[in-house]
């Protein structure tokens, strides 16, 4: 730890948001029993102080990703605690507890980028076998696999971490060139392309069209990253290529999606505020309620509409938290994606794992933000670390895990290399002692260091 | 809602700023603090081409004459993509990327060698020193 007073300041102030938050719930709150309050206020105390202590141990070099993660997340279970009263979620808890474990676990994997980068083989075998889950468990109009009465898990999700690594690179594996008919191509990019074509295609059949642009982004930024290497310098030629290629795509699937995507796509929800605009309606009649500094915890009324706790999250908590909050949660969001460009990671890999993690994130709050507020049709896609479901808490936790790595990197040497390397000092060790031994004149390139050859480019280019 | 209320609410949104706020200062503060690391990770070393230094920001550097190298030389003896330096537990590598002038160190010609302080890297007509960083701003 390289500043313990500013840890322990961070601590102490994000202690105090969450209490404040709490006293609200305390004196503002609708419950009818207070003790739900406050066992309420010693779960989200008791995790926020087991966190700080465990978190020093593990001797990270940055902890600011670390500290918005537990505060978004407490936040997160205050809000969906008092959604329609005051009670204590215990399910949101341990999907609260899940994130942080999967933080820790994407945080030790990621950390060394050439390990993990060696292992690239096996991510591209696991969403394999992720998509092999999906065709035989889920079924085509389906995306759930069911664990029990009230626990089921959505396979798909797990494929956003597993491509965020597939998609990122560093700059010698793109050095990997072959000659394919007239092109120098990276065979790896060509089959990244494959993998990306089948999840969206699967994602399709399974009807989980929201999940497509998160996917689509976390492809097109490692796309463009790939290929503007090594300083990311966006040329124009391949970003009009991509977005012309985008909205060809978007066209197409808008030709042939199916009839309730389009209904959706077209629908004006106060004409339609009993059909397919109920939720939209009633998310912006919520919000309109909501004002500034909301209704109060547990006094709205969005408890009672289909998904309020994940697909129109942000709208509840507008409405009862006020739109002030809802927007500084959403900021604190866009704050933890952020962190790499306050403290630049120093590896290209974890630049273009980090920047396949911002655009996922991104586009899921998007998709939630904006199709709560019907400036974009609803889609149902999950609000990070906020909205009620424990598959994609703990893949938004794994994927925060992989950003605090890219921000306390470990740069060890392989063990591949290392066996490699062993011939390799041979070499100028027994090509040095050679010259004295030998009469004949070296040849100018071991002789003369101080005048290499004249490169081929030269000669080229003055003919 | 009364005034009571709504005061509750106004200062748990301004701790929630305060808050954010904090985490943005921990924030920049750590880019400092994670700078010096750096130099420590990478034993704050520079490639000194004639008199210009070129300090090792990342733990892999692009030499090349391409506008997108990290060390950009303008020479036409230097390949668009001539070779990569690589950094790992605190020592640097410096492999060949298939250049056409190949790449010396101290005058013998390598494909990867590991690089100790006031090497000297020829790549095409160009001479590289590795040393220690001396811009310490």
């Amino acid at each position: 730890m390289s500043n313990p007073l500013a840890y322990v300041f961070s601590c102490i102030f994000v202690l105090l948001t969450h209490g404040t938050m709490l006293f609200n719930v305390f004196y503002n709150g609708k419950y009818d029993d207070v003790n739900a309050v406050f066992v309420l206020m010693a779960a989200v105390i008791g995790l926020d102080a087991v966190y700080f202590v465990i978190l020093p141990f593990f001797k990270q070099q940055t902890y600011a990703v670390d500290f918005m993660l537990i505060l978004i997340l407490n936040m997160g279970l205050i809000f969906q605690s008092c959604f329609g009263g005051v009670e204590f979620r215990l399910k949101h808890f341990v999907t609260v507890i899940a994130a942080l474990v999967a933080c820790r676990v994407g945080y030790f994997a990621c950390r060394d980028h050439r390990w993990i980068e060696d292992k690239r083989k096996l991510i591209w075998i696991c969403i394999g076998i992720l998509m092999g889950i999906i065709l035989l468990f889920t079924g085509s109009r389906s995306m759930w696999i069911s664990l029990g009465e009230s626990t089921s898990i959505q396979p798909s999700e797990f494929i956003k971490p597993l491509l965020v690594l597939a998609c990122a690179t560093s700059v010698t594996e793109q050095q990997k060139k072959h000659k394919l008919l007239c092109f120098n191509v990276v065979y790896e990019n060509l089959i990244l392309f494959g993998i990306v074509a089948c999840v969206c295609l699967f994602q399709w059949w399974c009807r989980d069209l929201g999940s497509i642009p998160t996917f689509g982004a976390i492809y097109v930024s490692g796309f463009l990253l790939r290929i503007c290497y090594p300083k990311g310098k966006y040329s124009k030629k391949p970003i009009i290529i991509a977005v012309a290629s985008l909205a060809v795509l978007a066209v197409i699937g808008i030709i042939v999606a199916p009839p309730y995507v389009r209904d959706r796509l077209f629908v004006d929800v106060w004409n339609d505020k009993n059909g397919n605009g109920y939720q939209q309606a009633q998310a912006l009649i919520g919000i309109a309620d909501g004002g500034w500094f909301g209704k109060g915890p547990g006094h709205g009324f969005l408890h009672n509409v289909f998904a309020y706790s994940s697909d129109i999250v942000f709208a509840t908590i507008s409405e009862e938290w006020g739109l002030l909050f809802s927007v500084m949660s959403v900021f604190v969001l866009l704050m933890i994606v952020a962190i790499p460009l306050v403290n630049p990671p120093r590896s290209y890999y974890h630049g273009s794992m980090c920047a396949g993690i911002a655009a996922a994130f991104s586009v899921q709050m998007a998709l939630n933000i904006f199709g709560s507020c019907n400036m974009i049709p609803f889609t149902g896609v999950t609000l990070p670390f906020i909205s009620m479901g424990g598959t994609s808490m703990a893949v938004s936790g794994l994927m925060a895990g992989m950003l605090v790595a890219a921000q306390s990197p470990v740069f060890k040497a392989p063990k591949k290399k290392k066996e490699q390397k062993k011939p390799l000092p041979a070499q100028p060790q027994q090509m040095q002692p050679i010259p004295p031994q030998q009469p004949q004149p070296l040849p100018p390139r071991q002789d003369a260091p101080s005048q290499p050859p004249v490169s081929y480019t030269l000669t080229d280019r003055r003919k | 809602m009364d005034t009571a209320k709504l005061i509750m609410c106004a200062v748990s949104a301004a701790a929630l700023d305060i808050c954010v706020l904090v985490l943005m200062i921990t924030a920049y503060r750590e880019k400092s603090s994670g700078r010096k690391r750096w130099r420590k990770t990478s034993a704050d070393m520079e490639l000194a081409d004639r008199d210009r230094g070129y300090p090792l920001e990342c733990d892999e550097i692009l030499i090349g004459r391409h506008e997108n190298a990290d060390i950009r030389i303008h020479d036409m003896s230097v390949s668009r993509y001539h070779a990569i330096l690589n950094v790992a537990d605190g020592k640097w590598t410096i492999t060949d990327i298939g250049s056409k002038s190949g790449v010396y160190v101290n005058g013998v010609h390598v494909e990867q060698k590991r690089l100790r302080e006031n090497d000297v890297i020829t790549v095409g007509e160009r001479r590289l020193i590795f040393r220690k960083r001396r811009d310490r701003h």
